[in-house]
């Protein structure tokens, strides 16, 4: 090993230099170690861009939506009640209100709206909560049970996964929505007659 | 900072998934009736390029996922075949045509600019109205039915134009013989499912002939049907086709004699004392020595039939005499396809088809019956095949210059009538050249205006099928889709109305309707006021709903007229010909069979990649036109599988294709399929494979003037190239695992 020493570099320095380097290593891969472990089990953490809230194509504030103007959510996201899917309203939607409204906080963002109707243009908005492709999650049973059953209001059946919503002015997935966290909700909330233990992995897979 | 990591944003930054794949899109409009993630099914038929099919048609957010049979549909009953399957394709081809076309170039050089309808449209109209006289404008469409040909058939007339339709698919000389024989305008229904004895000469109906997915739901109750014993099925044929694999006797037999053999059967019956007495004593009007000259006896020699299991054929001639008889009124003998396909097939196929009287099973259960007309004419609407005799008059009247406007739709006559050389007739500067197309083909690539046509599961239409169940039924055709937002296709029936309504002939019925559906609609009125069948309502929006929603109307208490009067045996024989097969002599010369590609039939197909890719049943060869050549005449000829050979026709032209070593072809005979080559039909047709029809020389039934795609003699040469064919099948010989188990038993030597 001493052989090795570059003989222009003193004997201590490079032993202490080589530790440093050593512990180095070691941090660099103790840290990437729990953020790749954090994200993979849960949400990553919000650093570097990862996880937080992706940019969409029109600055959409629930905030103003939903907690100002008071609008439902089955009123835009209408596919919840009905299918797999919340859906996204169509542009028309918007227009109900927004052909007249035309903003005090940002113009801009509504006349990017109307520009998107008057091209016959649809929005591709960036998608927030995304399961991987070998999961399927219908919303319909699930929406249906928390208010019918549960006697939930829709805005809490729909905040049960996807957060304080109305107080998002960017939306941003906050639960980490593995297979651990349904697995969980079902077996920790529901009884025995109402699909506590999923055992048929056809439900979700296929 | 935004680093490439696990975000989405990272991710995309990264190019490592397409920006779309995290993208949800929001659409531009409420949607009426679509819920994500549910699937919604609308009824349908149609025809691809045999008989309509009802269907049912699985529909996810406005896209069409799947075609399935439509269970309630008579015919078919929920099984549906390849044809209908790749409907999807050609809606969502990705050569579909986007927009009315003007050619800017040279005629048939490709070059066109894109124009709106309004111009397409007005340029029509003017060319409508431009011609000198009326006379001068010819519409060239495929065989229509029900209320598309109706509408057709009423623009024409009112318009004063020439109509011609071209469907190489069509049993001409069968639909004759049955008009003549049967007294009826409509082929009837072989009751294959309740029949105990098939006999069918050359008509490959489980695969290619007449209504192959009613004979084949027939066919199955007819082998493995409870409560019933198996039925038995001889197959005469010089082909190896896929009824002939499925018989329990495949009876090889010289091309053309088919006729003759039947005749000789019908003597063995007649001479024995069997089958209906009354039959025989109608038929024969009491000479008994009417068909000696067809005895197995004098005959059997020409016919090469060869020694099946040690039976010689004069007696497999008794044998299938007894059997047809002994089975009367539960037996059926079928003719069609390449026994009809000759210069006498009109007296093969007569001589097959009285067979059925002589054993009496003409408007038996089991046996054949008879099809009622259409419920009313419009729904009974047909624009009868021209005959290729007639063809050839038009092609002449173009070529000289009496046509100068030539519409065209559902059909390709500069592939299909290669052998008239259509496309040199239409190339004229005085000829203008209107196409109607979803998908180019190569007709349309030498017109002067292409219209870009619905395709057929975005369109309204009705058809009655030609070979019913037995009783009367009407399919309905609807769209299940709308064109997607690239595509601007218009109906064929609602650019009719439109130039009807401007060149002001649109006084009356169906061309004083604004659109194609409300011509449908009121030809459904119609339906409804006869007040019977499976739909009946006093409302006409309640009828009409059910009507879309079963995917049409059927009577099962209206059932087909007696049977006619049995035909006279000495007036067969009085037309008794022999067939004529025209081509080269001499070495290396074979009797051509150019039979229909079970998925492409005679080319229709070519454009749809699930068609291409369909394995044909018994060679199992796709995407490619194969010879089907002896394997014995192939060793002999030093031919090896894949061998590019040229085969030359009575007019001179040839084409290339690959050798298939085929074990049961006749040592005289080679079989090629109709379907491809063709020259600019989209991507998966152009360039494929070879158009036999191109070198057919076109010799013609005598009677009728039909094809005889079964009478042309060729020349076969090695082209010394080699190219793997592409089949399913291995590429290892089979080989016996014992000496127990033969793989191939060779009944006949020679």
């Amino acid at each position: 090993m001493g052989a090795l020493i570059p003989p222009f570099i003193p004997k201590k320095l490079f032993y202490l230099s080589l530790a440093l380097g050593g512990l180095l290593s070691i941090a660099i891969s103790v840290l990437v170690g729990v953020f790749v472990i954090k994200a993979w089990w849960g949400t990553p953490f919000e650093v570097f861009g990862w996880a937080g809230p992706p940019e969409q194509p029109i600055a959409f504030p629930h905030t103003t939506h939903v907690k100002i103007d008071g609008i439902n959510c089955a009123f835009c996201h209408r596919g919840v009640l009905s299918g797999d899917a919340a859906t996204l309203p169509a542009v028309e939607q918007c227009l109900f209100c927004h052909q007249t409204i035309q903003g005090q906080n940002a113009p801009p963002e509504i006349a990017k709206l109307i520009n998107y109707f008057n091209e016959g243009q649809p929005i591709n908005w960036e998608k927030v909560h995304r399961l991987p492709d070998h999961v399927q999650f219908a919303h319909e049973p699930h929406v249906r049970f928390l208010t019918e059953t549960r006697g939930l209001n829709i805005e809490a059946a729909c905040s049960t996964c996807h957060g304080n919503v109305r107080d998002m002015v960017e939306v941003e997935q906050v639960r980490r929505l593995k297979m651990g966290d349904c697995v969980d909700c079902h077996r920790n909330n529901l009884d025995a007659t109402e699909n506590k233990d999923i055992t048929d992995c056809t439900a979700c897979h296929y | 900072m935004k680093l490439a990591g696990l975000s989405t944003v990272g991710a995309v930054a990264c190019n490592i998934f397409p920006d779309r794949e995290f993208q949800e899109q929001s659409p531009l409009r409420i949607p009426e009736d679509m819920v994500t993630g549910v699937d919604n099914w609308y009824a349908t038929t149609a025809r691809g390029g045999i008989e309509t099919e009802g269907l049912v048609i699985r529909v996810m957010e406005g896209r069409a996922k799947k075609v399935e049979g439509n269970p309630l549909f008579p015919t078919n009953q929920g099984a549906h075949s390849m044809r209908s399957e790749a409907l999807l394709q050609e809606l969502y081809h990705p050569d579909r045509i986007p927009s009315p076309m003007r050619r800017v170039g040279a005629r048939g050089s490709g070059q066109w600019e894109p124009i709106t309808w309004d111009d397409a449209l007005n340029t029509l109209r003017d060319r409508l109205s431009g011609v000198s006289n009326r006379n001068q404008m010819l519409m060239v469409t495929n065989s229509m039915r029900g209320s598309m040909a109706n509408l057709a058939q009423s623009f024409a007339q009112a318009y004063g134009g020439r109509s011609a339709a071209l469907d190489l698919m069509h049993e001409t000389v069968a639909a004759q013989v049955v008009r003549d024989l049967f007294g009826q305008d409509r082929m009837p229904v072989f009751d294959i499912r309740n029949s105990e004895y098939v006999l069918s000469f050359g008509a490959d109906f489980l695969a290619t002939w007449g209504s192959p997915i009613q004979f084949s739901k027939g066919y199955g109750h007819f082998r493995q049907g409870e409560g019933r014993s198996r039925g038995t099925l001889v197959h005469v044929d010089p082909r190896f086709s896929l009824t002939a694999a499925n018989a329990d006797q495949w009876v090889p037999i010289r091309p053309g004699h088919e006729g003759r053999l039947a005749l000789s059967i019908a003597h063995v019956i007649i001479s024995e004392g069997l089958g209906s007495a009354a039959a025989v004593n109608a038929m024969t009007g009491g000479n008994r020595n009417v068909l000696e000259a067809y005895a197995p006896e004098r005959i059997s020699h020409e016919l090469n039939i060869p020694l099946i299991h040690g039976k010689s054929p004069v007696d497999m001639i008794k044998e299938i005499a007894h059997d047809l008889a002994s089975h009367g009124p539960r037996s059926i003998a079928i003719g069609g396809g390449s026994a009809g396909a000759h210069t006498n097939g009109y007296f093969n196929l007569a001589a097959i088809y009285a067979l059925n009287f002589l054993v009496g099973s003409v408007g038996q259960q089991g046996g054949v019956i008879l099809n009622p007309p259409a419920p009313t004419p419009e729904f009974g609407a047909f624009l009868n095949p021209t005959t290729v005799r007639d063809w050839q008059g038009i092609r002449n009247d173009i070529a000289g210059g009496a046509v100068r406007l030539v519409m065209v739709r559902g059909a390709d006559p500069v592939h299909s009538l290669a052998a008239l050389d259509f496309a040199g007739a239409i190339n004229r500067d005085d000829v203008f050249v209107v196409s109607f197309a979803t998908v180019p083909n190569d007709t349309s690539h030498m017109a002067d205006l292409i219209l870009p046509e619905r395709a057929a599961l975005e369109d309204w239409g009705s058809d009655v099928p030609n070979i019913g169940p037995g009783f009367q039924v009407v399919g309905i055709q609807q769209p299940v889709v709308n064109p997607l937002p690239e595509y601007d296709p218009m109906g064929f029936g609602d650019v009719l109305l439109r130039m009807a309504a401007e060149l002001g002939i649109a006084n009356k019925a169906p061309l004083n309707h604004v659109t194609f559906a409300d011509v449908l609609k009121d030809h459904a009125r119609g339906l409804q006021a006869l007040n019977r069948g499976s739909v009946r309502n006093a409302s006409f929006d309640a009828f009409w709903n059910r009507l879309l929603q079963q995917g049409g109307w059927w009577d099962e208490g209206s059932r087909g007229a007696a049977p006619p009067a049995a035909p006279r045996l000495a007036d067969i024989v009085a037309m008794a010909r022999d067939a004529v097969i025209s081509g080269p002599t001499g070495g290396n010369t074979f009797n051509l069979l150019a039979f229909p590609h079970i998925s492409l039939t005679d080319g229709r197909g070519a454009n749809l990649p699930w068609l291409q890719s369909t394995p044909d049943p018994i060679t199992s060869v796709a995407w490619t036109t194969w010879v089907e050549l002896n394997t014995d005449t192939a060793d002999l000829l030093d031919l090896k599988e894949g061998d590019y050979v040229n085969i030359e026709g009575p007019n001179g032209r040839s084409f290339t294709a690959r050798v298939y070593h085929h074990p049961a072809a006749p040592k005289d005979m080679i079989s090629v399929p109709m379907g491809q080559g063709h020259r600019n039909a989209g991507q998966y047709a152009a360039g494929r494979g070879a158009n036999v029809l191109e070198i057919l020389g076109l010799p013609v039934e005598e009677r009728t003037g039909a094809l005889a795609w079964s009478s042309t003699r060729v020349r076969l040469t090695p082209a010394g190239r080699n190219d793997s064919i592409p089949k399913f099948e291995g590429i290892v010989p089979a080989f016996q695992l014992s000496e127990h188990e033969a793989i191939v038993k060779v009944t006949n030597e020679g």
